[in-house]
């Protein structure tokens, strides 16, 4: 009993910083088609700009996100405007040309780092790092519980605009059918480029995140965005629920087979990379597609 | 002055030509409609003139403005607004949001209420969905939903892609009678439609497609009466 709300409670811990993870990841594939391979080094680069206002200012990393949050969106503009933008447009599956300039924007920005930072581990230890609390009766670090607020007023403001406002419902309608989205008058590429910008803040919204929970070097993030990868097959691309309920079933799994089989810790990522290949193998269209399976045999039986 | 003026134009789908020095004349406050054959390039007439495609060669004035090549939600600004071939909704949305979203553009936006009100007065049927996602319509309430999202984008000419297609003979009468009505509120209507005879019955004009140029043109009710015309449009639509 005691194990299964340990176990309960740690997936929805991990699970909020892994569908903040994904969101960023998502939105911007449906909107453009693309699959951001920059977004892991967009992560690395988020952590260790928490770490620099870290050390330099005595900024909290917590509240530099007032910071790191708008500077990033910036970056992903300027990374649309200047980088992206120049791919041909795709409205389909994703080209290689895409994969291949985006996995190149990974790579300066990890030289980049390793310019500005060298390839030594570095680590943010607060006064709270590691310090925890009890909640009902499950022991839970406080920058874990802390990381789960930031995720869950990020998916909440997200939502928020995705479902309210204008620029939100264009966001929608130009992953859902761009033609119809350009016929009714929205400036897609001004979206897009709106759309990159907010992709790159959910990215560095991880980053931030996963500075106060994990060491990092400029190679860090690649395990982070395996398990997007993960998420997003799971879940789709196109649903909000989705990838909530896939970073879930992630989350789930990894600690469940730590509490409860012999596998060490250690294997985490081996977890969620058997589970991308199982579901492309066995589910390729994810959840959604199960969903859609015991629909139908409910409402045919 | 004409209200859509067409000049030469030229378009390619990669190297394949499909439109050939296309040109023709839209008068404000009439209802024009192409006729063709299936692949003959009334669709990727229609998306040209949206601003789907760009023209190779030759010129597109719209109120007397060079319009060539001009991007989609530009021309949407203007007043020129295409409801393009199998409806296009946003299935993953309600019905209300599908048609808000109609009114993205500044000048729409502004009247949005009021356009709103004459939507639902022209097809009641919608109200009674709003909260419905588009995607579990019926055929026919899709293309309401369709022609409703055009007109809160408040155009002034309206071009429609078969827009009765695969509707039930009551439905496509309704369609029709809604295009009246538009026309009526002094909409301009493009109408590209397999319906030939219905569509040459409403239409003021009409012009003939064939493998990406215009062959005939005149008014609808004298090409209605056309030799060339019955025998290779109306045949098996009157029989
Ligand atoms: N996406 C495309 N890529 C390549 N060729 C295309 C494409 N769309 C249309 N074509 C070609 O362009 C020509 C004109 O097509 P278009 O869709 O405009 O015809 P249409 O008159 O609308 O036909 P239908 O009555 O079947 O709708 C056809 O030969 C068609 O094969
Ligand atoms: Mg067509």
């Amino acid at each position: 009993m005691q194990e299964l709300r340990e176990v309960l409670l740690n997936t929805l811990l991990a699970a909020g910083l892994y569908a903040t993870m994904s969101y960023g990841l998502a939105v911007i594939y449906g909107v453009m088609r693309i699959i951001n391979l920059a977004h892991a080094g967009l992560m690395m680069l988020a952590a260790y700009v928490t770490f620099a206002l870290y050390t330099r200012y005595e900024m909290d990393p917590f509240l530099s996100l007032v910071v790191v949050i708008p500077l990033f969106f910036l970056l992903g503009v300027l990374l649309h405007r200047f980088v992206v933008r120049r791919l041909p447009r795709t409205t389909g599956t994703p080209t290689m040309q895409s994969l291949l300039l985006l996995f190149g924007v990974w790579l300066v920005l990890q030289n980049l780092a390793y310019a500005l930072w060298t390839g030594d581990t570095q680590s943010i230890l607060t006064p709270y790092t590691l310090k925890s609390v009890t909640l009902l009766g499950v022991r839970v670090g406080v920058p874990n519980l802390l990381v789960f607020g930031v995720s869950a007023l990020s998916l909440l403001a997200l939502n928020f605009v995705l479902k309210r406002t204008y620029l939100g419902r264009a966001i929608r309608a130009v992953t859902q059918n761009r033609d119809a989205a350009l016929l009714s008058g929205i400036d897609a590429d001004r979206l897009s480029a709106i759309t990159f910008g907010a992709g790159t803040a959910f990215a560095a919204i991880a980053g931030t995140s996963l500075s106060t929970l994990y060491a990092f070097t400029p190679d860090f993030g690649r395990s982070f965005l395996l398990k997007a990868f993960c998420i997003i097959v799971l879940g789709g691309m196109e649903s909000f629920t989705g990838v909530a309920a896939g970073a879930l079933v992630l989350a789930f799994l990894e600690n469940a087979l730590a509490a409860w089989t012999p596998i060490p810790t250690s294997f985490q990522d081996a977890i969620s990379f058997t589970l991308l290949v199982l579901v492309l193998v066995a589910v390729p269209q994810g959840l959604p597609g199960i969903a859609r399976k015991v629909a139908r045999w409910r409402a045919s039986s | 002055m004409s209200l859509l003026e067409v000049r030469g134009i030229d378009v390619f789908y990669g190297n394949v030509q499909a439109i050939r020095e296309v040109s023709f004349d839209v008068a404000g406050g009439e209802i024009v409609t192409v006729i063709g054959a299936n692949g003959a390039g009334k669709s990727t007439t229609l998306k040209t003139l949206a601003g789907l495609m760009k023209p190779r060669k030759g010129t597109i004035l719209f109120g007397g403005k060079d319009v060539t090549g001009l991007a989609p939600f530009d021309l949407v600004e203007l007043g020129l607004v295409l409801i393009p071939e199998a409806r296009q909704l946003w299935p993953g949305m309600t019905v209300l949001e599908n048609l808000e979203l109609g009114a993205y553009g500044k000048r729409a936006r502004r009247e949005r209420a009021g356009t709103l009100e004459t939507v639902f007065g022209m097809f009641p049927r919608l109200r009674e969905r709003l909260r419905q996602n588009a995607g579990t319509l019926s055929g026919g309430e899709q293309q309401m939903c369709a022609i409703g999202r055009g007109l809160m984008a408040r155009p002034k000419l309206l071009l429609l892609d078969e827009p009765a297609l695969g509707l039930a003979p009551m439905l496509v009468r309704e369609v029709f009678k809604s295009l009246r009505t538009i026309r009526d509120q002094g909409v301009t209507v493009v109408l590209v439609e397999q319906n030939v005879s219905h569509a040459l019955a409403i239409a003021d004009r009409a012009f003939v497609l064939e493998t990406g140029r215009v062959t005939l043109s005149g008014p609808a009710r004298e090409l209605a009466r056309d030799r060339r015309v019955k025998d290779s449009y109306l045949g098996f639509a009157s029989a």
